[in-house]
């Protein structure tokens, strides 16, 4: 007698469960460590990354290329995420994080394969990173931020590092210092926003300049612009909502016109209703008119009449920030145009910078803001500038805000494997072969900043852990010397936020995956294979 | 060329990973680099020919069928319409040095092509490109650190032209337009010049303006100090040429104001009609007083007027020119020192914008006329009329001018110079492998590539102008370190001399740091990547 099949789940539904489950997803986040892995430090390389529209985009930055990969996977998509929660939470590091996850998980799939239950692996793990973490805090240097040239000295140091692994690393100590610079106006909540960053293709990087205040592309003119001034002293300036422009003042009136007469009638009281919002914004004594909308021709004629400038149409972003900077407050109407509501700045002007023009509002009173204009040969490259320089001004945001830095280039890692190494000595059980697989595992950082610059790793890696076995405790990879060397004294810097933030969110990566003992995937609607097929039972 | 990489479940299945990972196509390795360097070096061997005053020409056929030709390396790329990632990279190369510089966009491709094509053979030694680059990196700082050693300066004032058109001439050696060679030149300058604020050093390029209209010979070009426009005045019969011109600048249409809220005009009876008939003749009747009760003498219109308004106006003995575009408007306006009034109203004698003379051009048998407004007020605004066989050339023309013109406002800018012909090069070539030996890691060798790289450059003017290439560049070098004189480079029109003071052959020492810079960057950025992932139809193999 035949046994009648239940169907439980909607045709063509995939699933499959146990401990194969969770060795393909370990073997699927394996790819997704490989394809980030030969970016990782000083060394590190470049992917190229061609979209379907055929954009394409150059990168060095583990969040940007996982991003672009478009991961469909459910267990590699967890590493991307993980990417991204590090480039969202302090913005750098995110190649790391995904290398650890990886090597966690790949050093624990023998343990799997021989039948340790995952939640056996899970608890060593957690315990492992908790013991990691504490001795990072313990570890960690603390950097005197009282002398402010000091404080200086570390976030300079911290920025170069994160630097150094990107196209811009020659320019490091450059972009570094405008880093620090830009971080250093803003206020003590340090937010991001107030950082513009702006691009012009065309010149060498070294053009790239910091403008204590705000800057933005000159917007889209109509005739009689080029007559208006392009520099100002103390300018008031007017943030407004509002289109200056001859225009129907209500959308869908109809104006029904008995005789000739007033038809004329109506032609004046348009201009008259645009001439009054001129008037006013004259009368309030501001000198730079500028608004989200447009502004129209006649009203630019008006204002260059009258000495005013004006710019229509500025991005809203651009607008905020100028807000932020300059004071006063965005208007969308002219009825109440009073000094409170405009705001000031020492100088305002319009400047060439390669082949666009700029206005630069500099000297702001509330000068919270300030603005990077980067320069350089290829678009592909100017972007990859910005998302570096993003990268060190959120590593010295977290460095001004946490003082504790730890040395990088594998040192920290190496240091903690050997801790972790020998804590595991001292557990009876079945932990004591986790923890030491975890501290395998941490090995791998340095390892790959060997793989990456053509060295012997394990030549290289013998000499670390002999050196922290004796008690060196910041030896690490030396990238120029092809050696070990001490990098706290080497100047190589990292916030230790980054590197405990790292470690915890791979570590909970990696525990996730490995709980996860079974997918069930829904067809995709309309794409339901032949029937019988269910179940993802083999042909 | 692999596939994306695949992963395999329990059963030894694939799994998909990426989303239409089949589709995808990864290169990764030496293959990405191999393969990045045979598209960067396709494209500069297409531009190679192009180098130097002896360098030809290339002919571009758009999908529409339009012509171009030219020997601008910005334009030549630009009009190719390359797919490759990496050669779209050398495009964009030329097109920095473009907007920097203006001039030098050849060069700086063929500088780029060359050290790519030394970091091959450095990557088959099995060199980390890393190092490459790192090396390329610290022989371009010591190259540059040697121009500002090896250059030349002179004060600039207005009795320093010759310098400039000098300059002026080497940039529009390898041009179409060196027929008239000096004539360019001067032109050229005077422009300049003429806009030049050499207090401030700028130069706003917005206030020179090209025009070309074919018909005539390349020796029929001029400088105009003051505007030409493409227009005619609006009636076959109104004045051709009109003295002491006072100019009402307008941007309203010279009829009867319409609100911009919807409307309807009910007309019900025939006197209705016929209101409204003499109103629009009356509006038009004061509209052309009031432009007449300023002293105006001349109309420009950036809208236009129906014919009616047009016979009115003739009438009225009131010349106007109708749809002159918005930055003509705006050039107009600088050059007479008018305002531009953008309502009947609001026009008072002090808006209008005077001009010395203002004349129709007319043109052998064409039909064709242009406006030109001359001896104006404020003479900062400046026209170069073009005149040529035909309309490439007269396209050509405008580029070639747009170079010189850049070199000059870089000369404005800085005026640092440095000696053009490859002499440049060689002396940078020579002090880069110098320095080479003394650096004992692996840089060395990128170093000395890049000294090779830097020959390439000569070698290509020295083939371009038929001489054997290698014979006459190892010469020059061996004449530039025995005579000690950076100034030697290759005689590329047979003058006899190789001092390229004496030929005056001039560069500007900011486009040469420029074009190695930007190659640099360029060479990096390339070598820097070891992984392509792209959809596989977007590969262009």
């Amino acid at each position: 007698m035949m046994q009648p099949q239940i169907i439980l789940l909607k045709e063509g539904t995939d699933t499959s469960q146990g401990k194969g489950q969770i060795i393909s997803n370990v073997n699927a986040c394996q790819i997704i460590a490989d394809a980030v892995r030969t970016t990782l430090g000083p060394r590190g390389m470049d992917k190229l990354i061609v979209d379907d529209r055929g954009k394409a985009t150059i990168s060095n930055d583990g969040a940007t290329i996982l991003k672009l990969l478009d991961v469909v996977h459910p267990a590699a998509k967890t590493l991307v995420d993980i990417a991204k929660s590090q480039d969202a939470e302090v913005g750098d590091g995110t190649t790391s994080v995904t290398l650890l996850a990886g090597e966690f998980l790949k050093q624990c799939k023998p343990f799997i394969e021989e039948g340790v239950h995952p939640n056996i692996i899970i608890r060593a793990f957690r315990k492992a990173t908790n013991l990691a973490v504490s001795k990072i805090r313990e570890i960690s240097v603390k950097v005197q931020k009282d002398d402010p040239k000091q404080g200086r000295e570390l976030l300079l140091k911290c920025a170069s590092t994160a630097l150094s692994s990107k196209l811009v690393a020659m320019q490091k100590d450059f972009f570094a210092s405008m880093v620090v610079d830009a971080v250093m106006l803003l206020d003590e909540l340090l937010p991001l926003n107030m950082i513009g960053v702006k691009k012009v293709q065309g010149g060498a990087l070294e053009d790239s300049l910091l403008v204590a205040g705000v800057a933005f592309k000159k917007t889209f003119s109509y005739a009689g612009f080029e007559m208006q001034p392009k520099k100002y002293t103390k300018p008031r300036i007017a943030l407004l909502n509002i289109e200056l422009e001859l225009k129907a003042e209500k959308e869908n009136a109809e104006v029904r016109v008995d005789s000739v007469e007033e038809y004329q009638a109506v032609v004046d009281a348009e201009w008259n209703i645009l001439y009054e919002k001129l008037e006013k914004i004259h009368k309030s004594g501001a000198k730079v008119v500028l608004s989200k909308l447009p502004i129209g021709d006649v009203a630019t004629q008006y204002f260059a009449d009258r000495d005013l400038f004006c710019a229509g149409r500025v991005p809203d972003e651009d607008l905020k920030r100028t807000l932020k900077a300059c004071g006063g407050s965005i208007q969308t109407t002219v009825a109440n145009l009073t000094d409170d509501v405009l705001g000031t700045c020492e100088l305002f002007e319009e400047q060439q910078i390669g082949g666009e023009r700029f206005n630069i509002f500099t000297g702001c009173p509330q000068a919270k803001t300030c603005t990077l204009i980067l320069r350089g040969g290829a678009e592909q490259f100017i972007e990859e500038t910005e998302r570096s320089l993003h990268d060190a001004i959120m590593i010295v945001r977290r460095a001004i805000k946490n003082d504790a830095v730890v040395a990088g280039g594998g040192a920290i890692e190496m240091e903690l494997s050997k801790y972790l190494r020998d804590h595991s000595r001292t557990i009876a059980g079945k932990e004591q072969l986790l923890i030491g697989a975890m501290a395998k595992a941490l090995e791998v950082i340095p390892r790959q900043l060997c793989d990456n610059a053509g060295f012997d790793a394990t030549n290289i890696l013998n000499k670390l852990r002999q050196k922290h076995a004796q008690g060196g405790t910041w030896y690490g990879v030396d990238i120029t010397a092809e050696d070990i060397a001490d990098n706290l004294k080497a100047c190589v810097w990292e916030p230790a936020i980054v590197k405990i933030n790292a470690l915890t969110a791979a570590s909970e990566a990696a525990c996730l995956i490995l709980s996860v003992d079974e997918t069930i995937k829904n067809p995709k609607a309309g794409e339901g294979g032949p029937a019988g097929r269910g179940r993802g039972r083999p042909m | 060329m692999s596939m994306g990489s695949l992963a395999f479940d329990e059963f030894g299945r694939p799994f998909l990973i990426l989303k239409d990972q089949d589709k995808k196509s990864r290169l990764h390795g030496i293959e990405a680099h191999k393969s990045h360097i045979m598209a960067a070096k396709t494209v500069a061997s297409t531009l190679r020919t192009s180098l130097g005053p002896k360098g030809l020409d290339k002919m571009m056929v758009s999908s529409d069928g339009e012509v171009t030709i030219s020997n601008d390396g910005a334009t030549i790329l630009s009009m190719m319409d390359v797919d490759h990632q990496i050669a779209k990279l050398m495009v964009q190369l030329s097109k920095s040095q473009d907007d920097e510089i203006g001039d030098g966009t050849t060069g700086v491709v063929v500088m780029a092509g060359a050290l790519l094509e030394q970091a091959e053979q450095l990557l088959d030694r099995g060199i980390h490109p890393i190092r490459i680059a790192d090396g390329y990196e610290m022989a371009a700082q010591v190259a540059i650190g040697h121009l500002d050693k090896i250059c030349d300066q002179f004060p600039l004032d207005q009795s320093h032209r010759e310098r400039l058109i000098e300059t002026a001439m080497t940039t529009l050696g390898s041009k179409i337009v060196n027929r008239c060679h000096r004539q360019f030149a001067e032109i050229a300058v005077d422009a300049v010049l003429s806009v030049a604020d050499l207090e401030r050093k700028d130069v706003d390029f917005e206030l020179i303006k090209m025009e070309g209209k074919v018909g005539g010979k390349l020796e029929d070009t001029m400088l105009v100090k003051g505007v030409v426009i493409d227009k005619d005045m609006s009636h076959p019969q109104m004045p051709k040429r009109i003295k002491d011109a006072k100019i009402a600048i307008l941007t309203c249409p010279f009829e009867p104001p319409k609100p911009k809220t919807k409307h309807k005009l009910d007309v019900t009876s025939v006197d209705d009609y016929k209101k409204l008939r003499v109103y629009e003749t009356e509006k038009f009747d004061e509209m052309v007083k009031q432009v007449k009760d300023t002293g105006a003498n001349l109309v420009i219109c950036q809208w236009g007027f129906d014919d009616e308004a047009n016979h009115l106006l003739l009438q009225r003995q009131l010349p106007a020119v109708r749809w002159v575009g918005g930055p003509e408007i705006e050039l107009i306006a600088i050059a007479t020192g008018g305002r531009i009034v953008p309502r009947f109203q609001e026009l008072t004698t002090d808006k209008l914008g005077k001009a010395g003379i203002v004349r129709e051009l007319t043109f052998g048998t064409t039909k064709d006329r242009m406006l030109v407004i001359e001896e104006c007020h404020n003479s900062r605004a400046v026209t170069i009329f073009i005149r040529a066989g035909n309309r490439m050339i007269i396209e050509e023309a405008k580029r070639s001018l747009h170079d010189a013109l850049c070199v000059v406002r870089n000369l404005v800018k800085d005026h640092r110079i440095v000696y053009g012909g490859g002499a440049a090069e060689i002396a940078m070539s020579l002090a880069v492998s110098q320095e080479a030996e003394k650096i004992s890691t692996l840089e060395q060798y990128a170093m000395r590539a890049f000294a090779d790289a830097l020959d390439s450059v000569p070698l290509a003017l020295a083939e371009n102008s038929g001489q054997a290439p290698i014979q006459t560049v190892a010469e020059i070098k061996s004449r530039q370190v025995t005579e000690k004189n950076p100034r030697l480079g290759i005689d590329c029109m047979n003058k006899g001399s190789n001092d390229m003071r004496e030929q005056h052959v001039i560069e500007t020492l900011s486009s040469k740091r420029a074009q190695i810079m930007l190659a640099v960057q360029l060479t990096k950025m390339i070598l820097k990547i070891d992984d392509i992932r792209s959809s596989s139809e977007n590969v262009s193999l």
